[in-house]
């Protein structure tokens, strides 16, 4: 049938051009755009074409994994439990209410010695900062030095915005709640004799929290007048402003505060504590040995069952230890190796069953 | 009998219309709207219909949950500005949409026409026409409103409209005038008309009018429905019209006939509704969880925390709880899903009107996809339904082939058009390859063939016996027709040689052979379709009385003396015919002898003069004439198909459609076609169901239902053919669902001679009750009803009126591209929608389950684990790009392909990749995904001390490592997704990584210069050298997808779908036309309900089944119409050369005496 189509006979025979719609004015000018017809690829996912990229992630991960692994596994570390709910623990008797202040002394050795900066942390368990009325309870624009959200701290803030109709500085439960501690080190030389490890407070906050987030508030020289009409937090012993000798280390630019202040994300967290930097000669910075670590015991946690501790820890390229990243990258890789390997079976055997297939069409 | 009926149920509204008094007819406007909007029910109408989104209508909710102070872990706007956001865009969209329906409309309401107003014609737009307007519409015009003919330039005040608007039918119709009016022609006397009309309410329906005409308060004039010119028809071969307009727009017949515009969905969409309502279970369920988990731990805990103490230490309550997890959670229903689907539409739409494929060259027109929400759809269509006229056909009929005196001509006609030479003589307009085209014949003539006597008679026939009227203009002839293929005949004729060049009133000329010839016309046996024939009665130039005759195989047969030959051989050349789906016609003479002719011509005179029955008495009497024929051979005519039908419908049947067509047509015509079109073969059975009561159809529904046994509801190898009158029956609810289930088990289905609405009424049956998508296609005003009935509507533009564009969903100039429109656009929209909602889905699930893990370990306390406008922009900005360019570039596979292999698009039409089940599997990834990204990530972190300072870490920064690892994976899996990747495709996905790395280095520098987010500051710093970060950035992605990978990669290899094996062929680029073995196999299997033909184990019992070969009769003429055919050929001169009009209308009279 002679079905190829002819202009002429149909404008002869047909009605009489249309008018075309306004819509229809336009001509699309021929773009592989417009037709669709970019260049494109298509990859074609088949035992084939994806077996490489498997012994190729796998060849990849492997390796790096242990790379991972064996560092995090040459970083000393030591961890001290020192909660006290054992009644045989020497801080089980800070438990109790009325025992305050309380020190605590605990022993401990190092095994091997601590080479290159050690730090020290302390860690709390069951301790939800990530809980949502503590993460939202701050101001900002109060920590930053905003002398209006100073004396008018953000609502934020309640419960502990006011105290006996003066503003709290620093508001909120965060700041309220911070760790109160003391941890000392001291290095057991000999039978009697115990020396002080020096043990760095500034430097263990971040340096833009220090000199960008947070700020204390304008005015003359003396802190206390810039921190004038507010009162402390309802737990806090001493006002904000007193919380260390040196000047550029205390109000809100407190690196101890500083620290607290950024909330963990898991309820089990530790947060750094102090600096031991290494000596300048060629002993190790902590040499193996016995120690002991005093404590003024303030912080309760008891009675959510939480857990202190105060870790010791070196720092290589990727941190402090955590074998989890190492493992990870190896589980990864040995299971792309696998798949490429069953991979690789199941292609040759369906290759040849259904080579036998096709010959028996 | 039907003026009782209709005043019955049209009630007693009647309206009267006062002449030339336009203050006393107050009716509604001309104009006409098919817009969605106007000014003012815009915002109304667009907000409903915006917040009767299930998904919109949440977040509404949500964001005004979020006023509550202190409820909201994300702040008060971080929902309500995305919101507005979106709901902006796609205002604007649905804004540009609607103006262009606008314009459209406008197009129609500003045509101009001619009014009679102050005593002067004055051209006035169609908007400003009103009721009691007197209009003067010339050649051509479309009428702009229902009026009442007054009088015309023709004889008999009579005038011819085309229809085919309306109801579809092709043939011209005549309209007379009343004699009362008849000389109502000029300014004057129009403007001194006085009077009423009183006439019916406005109805629907389009043959029946009933009013009186009250002229100069004297007589009642009765009006019918002959006196009634419709708006959307046109005045055709008539000079000028003049008429009183009764109705004017919405409440024009063809108005009342429109269906309300409907607001589509497209079934996707109402899936995707299901799903995001499970999404909302989900939310629902979680945020569940989480409040017993706070309550749990409130319980075992919250007693003893000092640190969180509040003063009013009660603990908060449930429902305040259940608020605001939901809140925290509510981001696990994409918000951006409805804009970025109506983006993607928007653009694939744009991909609609740009396709150069569907650009029709000759009329340069594109294609138009008038709507963009039902793009997806066009993958998903099952059932067809189709128009004939205008749709499948050109709607240009040819007399193409023929068979004299047993020999075949113009077999070879297809293959060459160079052969045209020999009929140099005679100029033809028309390009000669679709004409009539062999020169054997000619040769024949000339050369003294055997045949040649024969072959001279036929051609005289044909010059002959019609009721054709040649208009001169200049050189060349133009004739016109009320019958389409006698129009072709003549044409036929005359390139042959035998020019028919003038009539008069009682005699033809012919040019034959270079010599005139005049023969007499003593009487023409009128055409009916009872009789299937018209034979006319002459005197030849040497004096012989001849009967010449035409008509179908059937009535001419059984009239053939036993003399007559070649009996046999047309019959085989008139089944070669019909196989090729054109329309025959037997034709045969007689000789005829004095005495007995006027024998006949007095029962001939007594018969025309009685009153009672006078038409079936003249047929009878005609029949005692028609009788002892010779055969001359036969013609056949071509309906001319549309360009690439044939190949478009095999394709489609091929992708597992069932096409019915619906036309307005007679069921021989409409056999024809589908002959032509492939849809038929001669070997299908075909059902025919012809009855004219209720009882008779329900029996024979039954019957057949019967006969079908087993095989009813499955897919046969059937064909059912049913007219309109049945279809009133059989639509009736108690064996409509018996009927429709009959017509299911057909492949093929041909309603004919159905009303619009009837069509319309066909297609939201099977709607109704079969779980499928719809599509009708048409081109006239009667398809509008259909077009919007159907889930998908598609329109033929480029004629001359734009109802059924103006009211489709997607506009072609041609039904081929249809092809394209299904194939290609429909399968690829498909993939790319569903592909882009699933997306939405997953990468929103893996994102805020994650703080449902979180919670866990925060004490179910609702803290999130991001920043919060992170969480806002995540949708709006780092994640936006790949669903874009999935729902837009994505290709399952070449368009070559899609256009070779059909079958493919069963994997759309069958939704498998977007059900509920595939939406769960999608969840339980992004469930898998997100444990895995949450766990890896705060294990890695574990120690906080992943810093080289030995500083500690914030939850934030656990929040940004996740984040960032979510963006990668999330990325990354849309790269997955993608089976074609352009160079957009890269872009997206590899910058949608570096457009959140680049925001989150600059956000975390915005405190305090720019007071939000002060836990972010400088966290990008510290993050990005932290070392784990990188260390991350590789391995958890790695670790989420490798499962993905190997999902797809156990599917393709041990499961491999045919569409797989598509694009790996397409990648080996071995693009030789045979498949591969395996393919052929493959594609065989692949369609459920294989086409190959059912072993024909059903019995018909039933006598409607035909299953012998049609002759393929089919004629088209005009019927039932108070002057007849005979009448009106009487009329004309058309010899004289100025008018052709013989102005004598008493001239009547004379014939009867």
């Amino acid at each position: 049938m002679a079905m190829n189509y002819n202009a002429k006979d149909e404008v002869d025979g047909g009605p009489p051009g249309a008018p075309g719609g306004a819509a229809k004015n336009r001509r699309p000018d021929n773009t592989a755009f417009k037709q669709q017809r970019l260049p494109a690829w298509q990859p074609i996912l088949t035992a084939g074409t994806v077996l490489p990229t498997f012994f190729i992630i796998g060849l990849i991960f492997i390796p790096i994994g242990i790379g991972i692994f064996v560092t995090s596994n040459n970083i000393r570390e030591i961890e001290i439990d020192y909660t006290g709910t054992e009644p045989s623990s020497p801080c089980n008797k800070c438990l109790f209410p009325n025992a305050t202040p309380c020190f605590c002394t605990i022993n401990f050795t190092l095994e091997q010695s601590f080479e290159g900066n050690v730090f020290m942390y302390y860690g709390l368990s069951n301790f939800y900062q990530n809980h949502r009325r503590y993460v939202k309870s701050r101001d900002d624009s109060q920590l930053n030095g905003d002398a209006s959200a100073l004396l008018n701290p953000s609502k934020e803030c309640e419960p502990y915005r006011r105290n006996e109709d003066k503003p709290i500085a620093p508001c909120g439960a965060i700041a309220n709640s911070m760790f109160n501690d003391t941890l000392e080190l001291f290095l057991i030389s000999n039978e009697s004799q115990s020396t002080p490890i020096p043990l760095q407070r500034k430097g263990i906050a971040w340096w833009t929290d220090k000199n960008v987030k947070f700020r204390n508030p304008p005015g003359g020289k003396d802190l206390e007048e810039r921190f004038k009409g507010t009162t402390k937090p309802v737990n806090w012993v001493k006002p904000v402003y007193m919380l260390d000798s040196d000047p550029n280390n205390s109000g809100f630019i407190n690196e101890d505060f500083i620290v607290w202040m950024r909330t963990a994300a898991l309820p089990t967290f530790r947060k750094l504590y102090r600096l031991i930097e290494r000596r300048n000669d060629l002993h190790p910075t902590l040499p193996a040995g016995q120690y002991y670590l005093n404590i003024t015991y303030n912080y309760p946690v008891h009675s959510f069952d939480g857990r202190k501790r105060m870790i010791l820890s070196t720092i290589s390229w990727m941190g402090g230890k955590n074998p989890f990243l190492g493992i990870a990258y190896i589980t990864i890789g040995s299971i792309s190796f696998l798949l490429g390997v069953v991979l690789l079976v199941i292609n040759h055997k369906y290759r040849n069953s259904s080579n036998t297939a096709d010959i028996t069409i | 009998m039907d003026w009782q009926a209709l005043q019955v149920s049209d009630g007693p509204k009647l309206r009267t219309i006062y002449l030339n008094q336009p203050d006393m007819n107050a009716f509604c406007k001309n104009g006409i709207s098919t817009a969605k909007y106007s000014m003012w029910s815009f915002l109304p109408r667009y907000l409903y219909l915006q917040f009767s989104k299930t998904a919109n209508a949440f977040f509404l909710f949500i964001s005004i949950l979020q006023q509550i102070p202190g409820i909201s872990p994300t702040g008060k706007y971080t929902t309500l500005c995305p919101l507005l956001i979106i709901l902006a865009i796609s205002a604007i969209k649905e804004i540009i949409e609607d103006y262009n329906r606008h314009l459209a409309d406008r197009l129609i309401n500003t045509k101009s026409t001619v009014v009679l107003r102050q005593e002067t014609w004055q051209s006035i737009m169609w908007e400003e026409v009103k009721v009691g307007d007197i209009v003067k519409s010339t050649d051509e015009q479309l009428m702009p409103a229902d009026m009442v003919l007054i009088s015309s330039s023709e004889p008999h005040v009579t005038c011819y409209i085309a229809t085919s608007n309306l109801d579809g039918e092709t043939n011209l119709k005549i309209r007379q005038a009343l004699l009362e009016t008849a000389k109502m022609q000029t300014e004057k006397e129009l403007s001194e008309l006085s009077g009423k009309i009183e006439c019916e309410g406005p109805n629907c329906h389009f043959n029946s009018f009933i009013g009186t005409l009250h002229l100069n308060d004297e007589s009642m004039i009765p009006i019918g429905p002959d006196q009634i010119l419709l708006r959307g028809t046109q005045l055709k071969n008539t000079q000028w019209i003049i008429g009183i307009v009764i109705y004017t727009g919405s409440e024009t017949k063809i108005m009342q006939n429109l269906v309300t515009s409907p607001l589509k969905r497209s079934e996707v969409d109402k899936v995707t509704n299901v799903q995001i309502l499970l999404l909302f279970l989900m939310l629902l369920v979680m945020s569940l969880v989480s409040c017993l988990g706070a309550l749990v731990w409130n319980d075992k805990y919250g007693e003893n925390i000092w640190y969180l103490k509040n003063k009013d230490s009660k603990p908060s309550s449930f429902g305040y709880d259940l608020l605001v997890f939901i809140i925290l959670y509510h981001n696990l229903i994409p918000i951006s899903l409805l804009v970025t689907l109506e983006i993607v539409k928007y653009i694939q739409a744009l991909f609609i009107n740009w396709d150069e494929d569907m650009h029709y060259k000759e009329k340069d027109l594109y294609a138009m996809a008038r709507t963009s929400t039902l793009n997806e759809e066009l993958g998903q269509v099952k059932y067809l339904f189709s128009d004939k006229t205008g749709t499948l056909t050109c709607n240009i009929m040819t007399f193409k082939k023929c068979s004299i005196a047993g020999v075949i001509y113009g077999n070879q006609s297809d293959t060459n058009d160079d052969s045209t030479e020999n009929l140099g003589q005679f100029p033809s307009p028309v390009t000669p390859s679709f004409e009539f085209n062999d020169p054997t014949l000619l040769m024949n003539l000339e050369n003294n063939h055997p045949t040649k006597e024969y072959i001279v008679e036929f051609l005289t026939l044909l010059s002959v016996c019609h009721t054709v009227v040649p208009e001169r203009h200049g050189k060349d002839i133009i004739y016109q027709a009320s019958s389409p293929d006698e129009a072709a005949l003549v044409k036929g004729a005359k390139k042959l040689g035998f020019v028919f060049k003038t009539r008069m009133p009682y005699s033809v000329t012919i040019e034959a052979m270079g010599e005139e010839f005049t023969f007499e016309i003593l009487n023409v046996l009128e055409f009916s379709s009872n009789r299937k024939r018209m034979s006319v009665i002459v005197r030849t130039p040497m004096g012989k009385l001849k009967l010449y005759c035409k008509g179908a195989d059937t009535v001419i047969y059984e009239r053939l003396s036993e003399n007559s030959l070649f009996m046999q051989e047309t019959l085989v050349h008139m089944e070669h015919f019909a196989k090729e789906g054109l329309r025959t016609l037997c034709i045969a003479y007689a000789d005829l002898k004095e005495l007995e002719y006027q024998e006949w011509l007095m029962k001939y005179k007594r018969a025309s003069t009685v009153m009672l029955d006078r038409t079936e008495n003249l047929e009878e009497c005609y029949d005692s004439i028609e009788k002892e024929f010779l055969l001359l051979g036969a013609t056949a005519i071509e309906d001319r198909l549309q360009n690439g039908v044939p190949e478009t419908i095999t394709s489609l049947l091929n992708a597992n459609i069932k096409i019915w067509v619906l036309t307005g047509d007679k069921p021989e015509t409409a056999i024809n076609i589908a002959f032509a079109c492939k849809l038929l073969s001669s070997q299908m059975p075909r059902i025919l169901l012809n009855t004219n009561s209720l009882e008779a159809t329900q029996q024979a529904i039954n019957q057949n239902c019967q006969d079908l046994g087993t095989f009813l509801g499955k897919e046969n190898d059937l064909a059912l053919i049913i007219d309109g009158e049945t279809l009133n029956y059989a639509l009736d609810s108690e064996i409509k669902r018996k009927f429709l289930s009959l017509a299911l088990s057909c492949k093929a289905v041909l309603c004919c001679r159905v009303s619009p609405l009837q069509k319309a009424e066909i297609v939201s049956l099977v709607k109704k009750h079969v779980h499928a998508i719809t599509l009708a296609i048409g081109d006239g005003a009667n398809d509008v009803g259909m077009i919007q009935t159907a889930h998908v509507g598609v329109g033929i533009s480029g004629n001359e009126g734009m109802q059924a564009t103006n009211n489709s969903d997607y506009a072609i100039a041609q039904f081929s591209y249809l092809e394209k429109l299904l194939l290609v656009h429909g399968v690829w929209n498909y993939f790319r929608v569903t592909k882009c909602i699933l997306y939405c889905f997953y990468k929103n699930v893996v994102l805020y389950v994650i703080e449902l893990w979180f919670a866990f370990i925060n004490g179910f306390s609702g803290q999130i684990i991001y920043e919060r406008w992170c969480i806002s922009l995540y949708n709006v900005i780092f994640t936006s790009l790949p669903p874009l360019t999935l729902g837009i570039f994505e290709q399952c596979c070449s368009q070559e392909s899609l256009l070779r292999y059909p079958q493919l698009y069963t994997i759309s039409q069958a939704a498998e990749i977007f059900s509920t089940q595939v939406f769960w599997f999608q969840c339980v990834h992004a469930l898998i995904h997100s444990f895995i990204l949450f766990w890896m990530t705060s294990k890695m972190l574990e120690h906080d001390m992943v810093l080289q300072g030995g500083h500690t870490t914030s939850y934030l920064f656990l929040g940004n490592f996740i984040y960032t690892y979510v963006v990668v994976t999330v990325c990354l899996k849309a790269g997955l997704d993608t089976l074609s990747w352009n160079k957009l495709s890269h872009l997206a996905i590899w910058g949608s990584i570096a457009i959140w790395l680049v925001f989150f280095t600059i956000y975390s520098y915005f405190w305090p210069t720019i007071p939000i987010a002060p836990e972010m500051t400088r966290q990008a710093n510290m993050v990005m050298i932290c070392p784990h970060f990188w260390l991350g950035f590789f391995m958890i992605p790695t670790a989420c997808l490798i499962q993905n990978v190997m999902w797809k990669l156990i599917q393709n290899t041990y499961k491999k779908s045919f569409l797989e094996e598509i694009r790996e062929m397409e990648s080996r680029r071995t693009r030789d036309l045979s498949a591969p073995q395996v393919l052929t196999k493959r594609m065989e299997g692949s369609l459920p309900n294989s086409l190959s033909s059912q072993p024909c184990e059903i019995v018909f019992q039933d006598d409607s089944v035909q299953q012998n070969t049609p002759y393929g009769y089919s004629f088209s003429q005009i019927e039932g119409t108070k002057i007849t055919q005979e009448e009106l050929i009487r009329c004309y001169d058309t010899s004289k050369n100025q008018s052709k009009k013989h102005s004598n209308i008493d001239h009547l009279d004379v014939i009867y005496e």
